[in-house]
Formats: C-alpha cells, sequence, structure tokens
C-alpha cells in the first residue's frame, strides 16, 4: 500500500545531451554532407503510421549520406518528451544506433551501448517488423520501445530514397 | 485484575481504529485507485488521453510568460510568446524566440534562432532546418527579398536555395523587420484560445491529485496526513490482531 502512496513521485532530472547530432553524423560519415529529404507521399505516410502509430512530427525527413551509408536524426516521444536518436544505415542493415539527446525522467537505460547494439545487423522484414527485436528493460518499456519504431522508420525510409 | 490495563488498551485502539479508519477511508481509497491507474497508464490509455476542462488547464496556468509579440504575413498572425509560438491562434511544434517569419511559394517559413520550420499550405510541419542544414545558427532575421528567401546568420547575409538545403552567402546586408506587440484584443483572444484548447495529459492529472499538488496545500497535506493515518492504522492494527485471552 506504501507503494501506491509512493506511485509517481520522481524528480526530472532534464534533457542529457549523449552526443549533439552533428557530432553523429561527422563520425558517423567523416562529415556533415548535403541534406537530403524524402518527402512522405499519402501512401509513405500510412506506412510511417504504422510503424509509429501516428503520423511523423515532419512531412518530410532529412537525411545524410556518403559512401552508402544513410544517417538518420529522429525523434519519437518516450512518455511524455522526445527522444532525439541517429541511425546509420548501410546496405538497408542498421549499423548504428545511438541516443543523441534524451529528455525522460525514466528509462535513460536505453542510451546505453549495451542496449542500442542489439540493434546492429537488423533489417525490415516483409511485414514491416524488425528483424530480431531487443530485449525490455523494466522500467523503460516505453523508451525501448519508441527506439524500436525509430529503428524500423529508419530501415523503412532508407528503403524508400 | 491484571487483564484490566489490557481489555481498556484494545478498548482504545479499536476506537482509534475506528474512527482514524473512517476519516482516512476516501482518501486512502482514492491514492490506492488512483496510485493502481499510475502503475498500468500505459495500458489505460491515460498517456494519450488529454484533459480540456477549464478548470484544470486554469489551474496549471498554462499561459506563457513575458508580453506576446507578432509578425503579420499576408493576413496571418504569427506570435511569439515566451518561449512557444502560435500560428493565428494555434500553437505550433516549434520553440524559441520567434525572428522572423514569411510566405514563400506557398509555404510559411518561422524561425527562431535554432531552427526554421517550413509549414505547408495545411499549416502542416513539412520540415525543421536546423544547424545541420543551415549555414549556421543562430538565425537573426529571415525575409524574402526579390522571390528569394534571405538569412541573416552572425552578421551575415545568405540566400536559401529552393529546396532550403544550401545556402549562398550574399554582400547585402539585411535589415530585420522588427515584430510588432499584439492589440490587447489580439492578446484576449490568444489567451482564451490556450486556456481552452490546451489540454493536460491524463496522466499528469491523476499523478498531481494523487500526490494532492493538484489541489495546492490542502491537497498535499491531506495525503500526508492521509499517510501517517496509513501508518497510524498498521500499528493499529496490529496490536489488535493478537487474540483476545479468554
Amino acid at each position: 500500500m506504501m507503494s501506491l502512496l509512493l506511485a509517481g513521485g520522481s524528480a526530472f532530472a532534464g534533457p542529457k545531451v549523449h552526443q549533439k547530432p552533428s557530432d553523429f553524423i561527422k563520425s558517423s560519415l567523416g562529415a556533415i554532407p548535403t541534406t537530403h529529404a524524402i518527402t512522405l507521399t499519402a501512401t509513405q505516410q500510412r506506412q510511417v503510421r504504422a510503424i509509429l502509430g501516428k503520423n511523423y512530427k515532419t512531412k518530410a525527413i532529412r537525411y545524410w549520406a556518403r559512401n552508402g551509408k544513410s544517417v538518420f536524426i529522429l525523434e519519437e516521444i518516450g512518455k511524455t518528451e522526445a527522444i532525439t536518436t541517429g541511425v546509420v544505415v548501410k546496405n538497408r542493415k542498421i549499423e548504428t544506433v545511438k541516443v543523441l539527446v534524451y529528455r525522460e525522467s525514466h528509462g535513460w537505460e536505453v542510451a546505453r551501448s549495451a542496449f542500442t547494439n542489439q540493434f546492429q545487423g537488423t533489417s525490415l522484414k516483409s511485414n514491416g517488423q524488425i528483424s530480431r527485436s531487443p530485449r525490455n528493460i523494466a522500467g523503460a518499456t516505453l523508451s525501448v520501445r519508441a527506439l524500436t519504431k525509430l529503428a524500423r522508420l529508419a530501415l523503412f525510409l532508407d528503403s524508400q530514397k | 485484575m491484571s487483564h484490566q490495563p489490557t481489555k481498556l488498551r484494545r478498548h482504545i485502539a479499536r476506537k482509534w481504529h475506528r474512527w482514524l479508519g473512517l476519516v482516512a477511508a476516501v482518501p486512502i481509497l482514492w491514492l490506492a485507485i488512483s496510485g493502481i491507474m499510475l502503475n498500468h497508464a500505459q495500458r489505460l490509455g491515460l498517456n494519450d488521453r488529454m484533459v480540456t476542462s477549464g478548470w484544470i488547464l486554469q489551474h496549471y496556468n498554462q499561459l506563457p510568460e513575458g508580453e506576446p509579440y507578432a509578425f503579420e504575413v499576408g493576413d496571418r498572425l504569427i506570435t511569439g510568446w515566451g518561449n512557444e509560438l502560435f500560428l493565428d491562434e494555434e500553437s505550433i511544434p516549434l520553440e524559441g524566440e520567434l525572428v522572423g517569419a514569411v510566405a514563400h511559394k506557398g509555404r510559411l517559413l518561422i524561425a527562431t534562432p535554432d531552427k526554421i520550420g517550413v509549414f505547408d499550405g495545411a499549416d502542416e510541419l513539412l520540415l525543421e532546418l536546423d544547424n545541420l542544414s543551415l549555414p549556421g545558427t543562430p538565425v537573426q532575421a529571415l525575409e524574402a527579398v526579390d522571390d528569394k528567401l534571405h538569412l541573416k546568420i552572425a552578421d551575415q547575409t545568405f540566400v536559401l536555395s529552393e529546396d532550403f538545403f544550401s545556402a549562398d552567402q550574399v554582400s547585402a546586408e539585411l535589415v530585420a523587420i522588427e515584430p510588432r506587440e499584439l492589440s490587447p484584443e489580439e492578446k484576449d483572444s490568444l489567451t482564451e484560445a490556450i486556456r481552452t484548447r490546451r489540454g493536460m495529459p491524463l496522466w499528469r492529472v491523476i499523478t498531481d491529485a494523487h500526490s494532492g499538488r493538484l489541489f495546492g496545500w490542502p491537497g498535499w497535506v491531506v495525503t500526508d496526513l492521509s499517510a501517517v493515518f496509513l501508518i497510524i492504522l498498521t500499528l493499529l492494527g496490529l496490536r489488535l490482531f493478537p487474540k483476545r485471552k479468554s
């Protein structure tokens, strides 16, 4: 019963920048190349909705490409705040997933490389699911779901270039 | 005779247990129910549901701080208030100080020092431009000159390409247009729109009601007292638990 009394009480830690998006692109591609964007058609927006459960915040999604690699800087809400994530895709497979800015008060464990490394080598199955789902983290379920959605979205966008 | 003091203490304990239980029943029930709801917020959809009740929104005082100021673009009014931006009276998904707004080829561009939001004809955010796509930040001004988009960054002027992803520096100096203040009628209308259209996530309202903060200091005092009563009730219950000697 006392745990019920204490439910919901937590200190908000504020946003944590693990790496600046510009530094992530530089470290992944060697430089920041010219920006490209995929402007989603109505069909593509439907597919994005199927992945995220809602529209992405912008109709056009930017990416940066060099030497066969594409970098997507994407955002998705974990519980209430956006998680900014960098995803590198090469040959239709994820090479890197990195949490760049984490703003939620709970679930920061998803920013650990032990978690994000699980996405390495994953691809998109024909049913739109990721080929290998990451293990859940107790207390960080929403953040795990958000990162999985972003990994799927990056793979989908890479296939639409 | 030796049983008399024990009997009296049990009688007093039972009396206190009964009355404290009665007084604390409603708040403890609420704490228990709201605690369960918060533990299952995702399953119950509390994260997605919004509370739009007037008194709740008023309680959260969602109005931004400071004085609002605006740029007029055709018949549209783009307002900056605190860190928030509004297109006419709708909040837009862009934050920061408003430094410029222009219409360009069917699109509306709204600039803050860190980002430029490109909105389509349906007022939907088409694209966000930041330091990854712009020649730099902070953006100081954004204007349309001779059908071209001019940007002022670090006291230098750039012309944005048609796809917005590249910019050429030009020698012309861009003089930033100053925003205007909102008239009292415009401010009142925007204030009313914010109060009535902005919802609070249901989980947030339940969390604050659970802790008592939603009801100000009387709320958290009642919550604290309920917790103290619960501790006393537990101790009294333990005191009463042993079977009475026959």
